[in-house]
């Protein structure tokens, strides 16, 4: 099988894409590889990955207050 | 009693039921609702809308799809009416090549670790997403944040799934620059 290069730039395009998807396609075969190779797309690839977990490590919760407010509002009662 | 069972009571007008089923969900929905809007009060407003539309409309709800895909769907419509009714200037991230510049990329290093005390972060995050279209907002949060497939993403925002990808890769790769920039030295 012919050997695929690929760029940098397309490996940052294509990790945005694909994180979180199957990669098992020749094109991404090449891409593991080329990511093997390169620190800077690794780099990228992580700082990404990192983008993603601080959003969902940012997490809220609704105030006993608003929670009231909304079964009150809906004309509920608490279950225990 | 189960989600389905409770569903079933719910529309057959058992208050205790439906009691429930707000409490399942109020976490995820206000959470979701904050994460689009990054603010408490239009969070619980908009979560109090859901809710209402649910009661309203849960006699509705045949159970094709799943409840959570439902919620997700009338908070995202809530959300985005809200944004249209006042007018935003996004920043365009049309341009990829402007999005993903390889110079950049080394600049990670400075960027902090995640703590929940850390309000410096939060705010860097706060305002990245804020500067994203809400468009592309909700496709990230669904997608990346709320963990939802690329094609229940898809049903919720009406979005085919290549449409889907590629929002997802613009609101990324712009939130990966926006932070990496902010924290730059």
């Amino acid at each position: 099988m012919k050997k695929q290069q690929v760029t940098c730039k397309e490996v940052m395009h294509h990790v945005c894409e694909s994180l979180g998807e199957d990669l098992n396609s020749p094109h991404c075969f090449a891409i593991k590889a080329h990511l093997e190779e390169c620190s800077g797309c690794r780099d990228y690839f992580k700082s990404v990955e990192d983008t993603i977990d601080f959003y969902r490590k940012y997490n809220v919760e609704p105030t006993k207050a608003s929670h009231l407010r909304l079964m009150n509002l809906l004309g509920l009662k608490d279950t225990e | 009693m189960d989600e389905q069972s409770l569903i079933l009571e719910a529309q057959a007008g058992n208050s205790k039921a439906l009691a429930e089923l707000v409490k399942l969900y109020e976490k995820t929905i206000y959470s979701f609702a904050f994460k689009v809007c990054r603010n408490p009060e239009k969070a619980e407003n908009t979560m109090q809308e859901t809710f209402i539309s649910m009661v309203k409309s849960l006699k509705q709800f045949d159970g094709k799809s799943k409840l959570s895909t439902w919620l997700y769907r009338i908070t995202a419509n809530h959300c985005l009416m809200e944004y249209r009714k006042r007018k935003h200037n996004y920043v365009s991230i049309d341009d990829d090549d402007a999005l993903i510049s390889e110079d950049s990329v080394a600049d990670w290093a400075n960027v902090p670790s995640f703590t929940i005390e850390n309000s410096e972060l939060k705010s860097v995050l706060d305002n990245a997403i804020q500067k994203l279209s809400p468009e592309y907002r909700i496709v990230f949060l669904l997608r990346d944040v709320e963990g939802l497939s690329t094609e229940e993403t898809g049903k919720i925002t009406d979005l085919s799934v290549p449409a889907v990808k590629s929002r997802l890769h613009r609101a990324r790769a712009f939130l990966r620059k926006e932070i990496s920039q902010t924290f730059k030295k």
